[in-house]
C-alpha cells in the first residue's frame, strides 16, 4: 500500500509536467481575403485558412507552440514573428525575414515550433517587408494560472487595437518612400479598430473583476485608452508582471502589451465607454473625415444606451497617461549595474541622394543583407564574431554571452519612436522626458536633449522591464539588458513604416554559442532555395571571403554637402558663358559708335516746289 | 533689400524711360534743326514744341490710367488667383518678360542708328501726310496738323504700357513696397540719359553708359530665363509633394534632388537676406537644376549668336533677319497690314525719305527766300 502510494505520487511528480505541457498545433494557410471592419471600405487582407479577423493564438506557459504555415498568397513572401517570444535556443524561429530566415515565397511552407517558457500577453504578426499593415497580425495569449494575480478576477477579456488602411500596403509604398515625401510624412490610416471592428462591448457583471489584456497591434498609431469611471490596475507589461499598480490613462504605443485588472460597478444600470484616442501628433496631417476618438462600451446592460464618450481634450497630448517608467516588476529583478557595453545610436530622419526619407540610427539607414544574418552567423566560422561579416548597412553589433549590454538612444527626431527588441525585455534604466505631461516637451525644440552618462537622474533600484518602449521626441531612453540569449535579434522601430525606412540594427548574441547549440530545419533552407535568397555567405552572400562585402546592399547615398565637382563646373561654365555673352554685348554697343554723329548733320536736298508750297500752307495759319 | 527695391523693375522702367527720351529728343533737335534757327519763325517753333512735349505728357498721362487700370485688375483679381500657382505663373510671366527684353534690349545700343531710324520715320511720317492728302480730308488734316503731338503721345504711352506689363510680369513674386523706389529711380536716369544725349554730349561715355546697363539688363533677362525654367520644376515638384516643402526650409525636402547639380543649405533667395539681390540681378537660386543651369548657358550662347548674326548682317549689309521676317509675314494673308508697313519704312533708303521731306522743314532760309521772291 505504502509502496503504491509512493509510486503513485511518483507517477505523478514525474507526469504532471509532461501532462501540462502539451503540444499546440496551428495549420496556417495564409490567403488574400476581402474584410471591411469599419464598415467604410472593402479591402484585400491577409487571412488566415479563409478567414479575418485572425485566430488569437492561445498557449499556457510552457507549452510548446507549433505553428505550420502555408504562404497561400500567390504573390508576396511572408513570414511570422512571435512579438515578445524570447526563442531562448530557437532564434530560427524568430521569423523576421532576413535576420533569422529567409522571406516564404508564395506556394513555400515553414515550421514555427518553439517551448513557450513565459507568460503574459503576446502578439504576432508578419515579419517580412511591410506585410502586416494589411491585416497580418493578432494577439497571441500564454496563460498562466500561477500568476501571483489568477486569483483575483473572475474572467479575462483580450483587446486589441489597431490602425486601419484602405489601401494595400504595397500600394502606400511608392507614395511614401517617395521624392515627392521628402519629409517622411508617414501615411495616415483611414480608421482605428477596436478588436478588429468598431462601436463593439465587452458584456460584463457588476461587482467583478476582470483581467484585460490590451495589446497595440497597430502598423503606425500610438493610442491612449481609458475607461470612464473605472480604476485600471496595471499587473503586467509586455509579458512581465508587476507590482498592482492603479492608472487613469494608459498610453499603449504599437507593439506594447498591457494587462490591467478593473473592477465593475455595483449597479448595472449603465454602460460605461471604453475610450480610445489616438495620439494626434504622429499624424503629419488630420483630415476632417479621421475618426481619432473611439467609443466602444463596457456592457453592464445591453438594453441600456451606448452613448459616446464625451472627450473635454482637443488635442489628444493633453491627456496624461500613466508613465510606464514608474512600474516595479513583481520579480523585483535588480536593476543591471555596470555594463559591459554601451551602444550610443541617435535616431535621425534624413533625405539621401534619391530624394525619399530615410531613418537611421546614427549614420546607418538598416538595409537588408543579401544572407539573412542568422544564416551569415551559421556559415562564417570564427569571423562570426567579427562584425565585418554582417555588412556595413545592417547595422551589427556582436555582444559576449551574458555581457551587461546598455543602449542609450537618443531621439533627434521630432516623433516619438516605439522601439522593440527582440528576443528580449529590456530594463528601462532612463528616459526623458518621462511618460505624462512633459512628454512632448522638446518636440518642437531644435536641439535634442541627450543623455549624459555622467548627469542623469538616480536609475530606479527595480527597473521596469518590456521589450517594447517610447523614446520621446528630442529626448532619451536608456535601455540595459543581459545577452544571455544566443541569436540574431533585430533591434528597431515598431512603427512599421520607419523600418521600411531602415530604423533597425542588429545584435549578433554569442555567434559561436549559437554555431553550437542551434540547428537550422530544413524547411527554412528549402524556403531559401524557393526565394533563391542565398543561405550561406556573409552580408554579400561571399562564400569565399567573408570579409569581402563588395556586392553587398547598401543604402542610396548621402546627399553632398555644397558644391560638388559637377556643381563647380557648372558653375564655372555658366560664370564663363556670362562674360562670353557681356563681352558680345560690349562688342555689339561699340560697333554703334559708326553711326554716331550721322544723324545730326541735316540732309539738305532740292525739292520740287510743290511739295515745298504745301509745307508752307501748313505751317501758315 | 529686395524689398524696397526691385532691380528688375529699376531697369525696365530705365529702358523704357530712356526709349520714350530718346523719341522726345530726336524729335526736338529735329524742329531745332529745322525750325529752331533764329532767323525763322519763333512762334511756329515753339508751338511745335509745346506739341511735342504735349503729346509727351499726355501720352504719360493716359498710360498710367490703363496701366493703373491694369495694375488694378491684375492685383484685385489675379494676384489671388494666381498666388496658388505662384511659381508657375512667376515662371510663365519670367520667360515672356525675357522673351520682350531679349527683343527690344539690343536696340539700346543702337541708340545712335535708333535715333537716325526715328528721323527717318518722322520724316517719312511728313511725306506720307503731304501724299495722302485726298484720303480722309478729315482725319489726315488733323493728323498732319497735330503730327509733332501725335508721335510722343503715341510714343510715351506705347513705352509707359511696355512698362506696366513688364513690371506687373515680374512683380508677382514682391510686395508693393518694392516699387515706388525702382520706378522712380528708374524715371529719373532714363530721362537723364535722354536728356544726355539729346544735348549731344560725349558719344562716347554715353554708350560705354548704355553698353554697361544693357549688360546687366542681359545679366538679369539671362537670370529671369533660368529663373523662369526654375520656377516651372520647382512648380511641378511642389505639386508633387504638396504643402511640406515650403516646412524643410533650406535642407533636403526643399528641392528635387533628382535634378539638382548643386545645392547649398544656405544662402535662400526666398528667404535670406541679401541672396535675394542676387536672385533678382542673376536669377540666383541655392539649387542649381540641370534645366536652370543649361538654361541660363543656353541663353547666354543665343545672345552670342544674335550678336555674331547682327554684326554679319551689318557689315555685310545683307537684309536683316527682322526684314526677311516681315518679307514672309507681309505674305501670310491677315497679316499683311501688320508687316507691309514696316516693310515700307525698312526698304525705304533713309537718305532717300529725308531727301523727300519738304525742304521747307529743313531750310527755313531757302523757303523765306522763295516767299520773298514770290512777293
Amino acid at each position: 500500500m505504502a509502496v503504491s502510494y509512493l509510486y503513485y505520487v511518483l507517477l505523478l511528480a514525474l507526469n504532471v509536467p509532461l501532462l501540462l505541457a502539451k503540444e499546440v498545433v496551428y495549420d496556417f494557410n495564409v490567403t488574400w481575403v476581402t474584410a471591411n471592419p469599419d464598415g467604410l471600405a472593402d479591402r484585400k487582407v491577409v487571412g488566415i485558412n479563409g478567414q479575418w479577423p485572425l485566430p488569437v493564438i492561445e498557449v499556457d506557459k510552457g507549452d510548446q507552440l507549433v505553428v505550420k504555415m502555408y504562404n497561400g498568397l500567390g504573390d508576396k513572401s511572408t513570414s511570422i514573428h512571435f512579438h515578445g517570444m524570447y526563442q531562448n535556443g530557437t532564434n530560427e524561429m524568430d521569423g523576421a525575414s532576413m535576420a533569422t530566415q529567409c522571406p516564404v515565397p508564395p506556394g513555400s511552407s515553414i515550421t514555427y515550433n518553439f517551448t513557450v517558457n513565459q507568460n503574459g500577453t503576446y502578439w504576432y504578426h508578419c515579419h517580412t517587408d511591410y506585410c502586416y499593415p494589411d491585416g497580418y497580425r493578432q494577439a497571441l495569449i500564454v496563460h498562466d494560472n500561477n500568476s501571483y494575480f489568477a486569483d483575483q478576477y473572475e474572467e479575462e477579456f483580450t483587446v486589441t487595437l489597431s490602425d486601419w488602411y484602405h489601401d494595400l500596403a504595397e500600394d502606400i509604398k511608392p507614395e511614401f518612400m517617395s521624392l515627392y515625401n521628402p519629409s517622411g510624412a508617414e501615411p495616415i490610416p483611414n480608421s482605428w479598430l477596436f478588436n478588429d471592428t468598431i462601436n463593439t462591448s465587452l458584456s460584463v457583471k457588476p461587482n467583478t473583476t476582470y483581467l484585460l489584456r490590451l495589446a497595440n497591434i497597430a502598423a503606425f498609431t500610438a493610442q491612449y485608452f481609458y475607461i470612464e469611471d473605472h480604476t485600471l490596475t496595471i499587473v503586467e507589461i509586455d509579458g512581465v508582471y508587476t507590482e498592482p499598480t492603479p492608472a487613469d490613462i494608459l498610453y499603449v504605443a504599437v507593439a506594447q502589451r498591457y494587462s490591467v485588472l478593473f473592477t465593475t460597478k455595483s449597479t448595472a444600470d449603465k454602460n460605461y465607454p471604453i475610450v480610445t484616442v489616438v495620439d494626434s501628433t504622429l499624424l503629419d496631417t488630420i483630415t476632417p473625415d479621421l475618426q481619432l476618438n473611439s467609443t466602444n462600451w463596457l456592457e453592464y446592460d445591453a438594453s441600456a444606451p451606448h452613448l459616446q464618450a464625451n472627450i473635454t481634450v482637443s488635442e489628444s497630448d493633453s491627456l496624461v497617461p500613466f508613465d510606464d517608467g514608474t512600474l516595479v516588476p513583481h520579480d523585483h529583478e535588480p536593476l543591471l549595474e555596470t555594463p559591459d557595453l554601451s551602444i550610443n545610436v541617435a535616431v535621425i530622419m534624413d533625405n539621401l541622394d534619391n530624394g525619399k526619407g530615410y531613418a537611421f540610427l546614427n549614420n546607418i539607414s538598416y538595409t537588408t543583407p543579401k544572407v539573412p544574418t542568422l544564416y551569415t552567423v551559421m556559415s562564417a566560422g570564427a569571423l562570426a564574431t567579427d562584425a565585418t561579416v554582417y555588412g556595413d548597412f545592417t547595422h551589427t553589433k556582436v555582444l559576449g554571452h551574458n555581457d551587461v549590454v546598455e543602449i542609450i538612444l537618443n531621439n533627434q527626431d521630432s516623433g516619438s519612436h516605439p522601439f522593440h527588441l527582440h528576443g528580449h525585455v529590456f530594463q528601462v534604466v532612463d528616459r526623458y522626458p518621462p511618460m505624462g505631461a512633459d512628454f512632448y516637451e522638446y518636440a518642437d525644440a531644435t536641439d535634442a536633449i541627450a543623455f549624459d552618462p555622467s548627469n542623469h537622474t538616480a536609475f530606479p533600484a527595480y527597473p521596469p522591464r518590456r521589450d517594447t518602449i517610447v523614446v520621446p521626441p528630442m529626448g532619451y531612453v536608456v535601455l540595459r539588458f543581459r545577452a544571455d540569449n544566443p541569436g540574431v535579434w533585430l533591434f528597431h522601430c515598431h512603427i512599421d513604416w520607419h523600418l521600411m525606412q531602415g530604423l533597425a540594427m542588429t545584435f549578433v548574441e554569442a555567434p559561436l554559442l549559437m554555431q553550437d547549440r542551434l540547428t537550422i530545419p530544413q524547411d527554412h533552407f528549402a524556403a531559401c532555395e524557393a526565394a533563391g535568397v542565398a543561405d550561406k555567405g556573409n552580408a554579400a552572400a561571399n562564400t569565399e571571403d567573408y570579409l569581402d562585402l563588395r556586392g553587398q546592399n547598401v543604402q542610396p547615398g548621402w546627399i553632398p554637402d555644397g558644391f560638388t565637382t559637377r556643381g563647380i563646373v557648372s558653375m564655372v561654365f555658366t560664370v564663363l558663358s556670362a562674360f562670353l555673352g557681356m563681352g558680345a554685348i560690349v562688342l555689339y554697343g561699340l560697333s554703334d559708335l559708326k553711326f554716331a554723329g550721322r544723324g545730326d548733320t541735316a540732309q539738305v536736298a532740292v525739292e520740287p516746289a510743290a511739295a515745298r508750297d504745301e509745307t508752307r500752307g501748313e505751317y501758315q495759319d | 533689400m529686395v524689398n524696397v527695391f526691385a532691380v528688375q523693375v529699376f531697369f525696365i522702367v530705365f529702358r523704357e524711360c530712356l526709349e520714350a527720351a530718346i523719341i522726345v529728343s530726336v524729335l526736338l533737335s529735329f524742329l531745332k534743326q529745322s525750325m529752331g534757327q533764329p532767323h525763322q519763325d519763333q512762334a511756329i517753333y515753339k508751338r511745335l514744341v509745346r506739341q511735342v512735349w504735349a503729346g509727351a505728357l499726355i501720352g504719360i498721362l493716359f498710360c498710367l490710367i490703363i496701366g493703373g487700370a491694369i495694375i488694378g485688375v491684375f492685383y484685385s483679381l489675379g494676384h489671388d488667383v494666381w498666388s496658388n500657382a505662384e511659381k508657375l505663373w512667376e515662371g510663365i510671366f519670367f520667360l515672356i518678360a525675357t522673351v520682350i527684353i531679349t527683343i527690344m534690349g539690343m536696340a539700346m545700343l543702337r541708340i545712335n542708328k535708333t535715333k537716325e531710324q526715328w528721323r527717318v520715320k518722322i520724316a517719312k511720317a511728313m511725306v506720307e501726310k503731304s501724299k495722302n492728302k485726298k484720303k480722309s480730308k478729315l482725319l489726315g488734316d488733323w493728323a498732319r496738323r497735330y503730327a509733332m503731338f501725335l508721335l510722343p503721345f503715341v510714343t510715351t504711352m506705347r513705352e509707359g504700357l511696355e512698362t506696366v506689363v513688364f513690371v506687373g510680369g515680374v512683380s508677382l513674386g514682391y510686395p508693393a513696397t518694392a516699387f515706388p523706389l525702382p520706378v522712380f529711380t528708374g524715371i529719373v536716369t532714363g530721362l537723364t540719359c535722354g536728356y544726355l544725349i539729346y544735348r549731344g554730349g560725349n558719344a562716347m561715355s554715353i554708350q560705354l553708359f548704355l553698353i554697361a546697363s544693357t549688360c546687366v539688363l542681359y545679366l538679369i533677362a539671362a537670370g529671369m530665363f533660368s529663373k523662369g525654367i526654375w520656377d516651372l520644376q520647382y512648380y511641378q515638384f511642389q505639386m508633387g509633394v504638396g504643402s511640406d516643402v515650403a516646412e524643410a526650409g533650406s535642407g533636403p525636402g526643399s528641392y528635387n534632388i533628382l535634378q539638382t547639380v548643386w545645392h547649398v543649405n544656405c544662402c535662400n533667395a526666398e528667404t535670406d537676406n541679401g541672396w535675394d539681390v542676387f536672385n533678382a540681378i542673376l536669377g540666383w537660386e541655392n539649387t542649381g537644376t540641370y534645366g536652370s543651369i543649361i538654361s541660363y548657358n543656353v541663353y547666354w550662347i543665343f545672345i552670342m549668336l544674335c550678336v555674331a548674326y547682327m554684326l554679319w548682317e551689318e557689315r555685310s549689309g545683307k537684309h536683316s533677319l527682322r526684314e526677311r521676317i516681315l518679307v514672309v509675314l507681309a505674305q501670310v494673308p491677315g497679316l499683311g497690314w501688320y508687316a507691309k508697313p514696316k516693310l515700307e519704312v525698312l526698304q525705304q533708303e533713309s537718305d532717300g525719305v529725308v531727301r523727300v521731306v519738304p525742304t521747307g522743314l529743313f531750310n527755313e532760309e531757302q523757303a523765306e527766300q522763295q516767299m520773298v521772291e514770290m512777293k
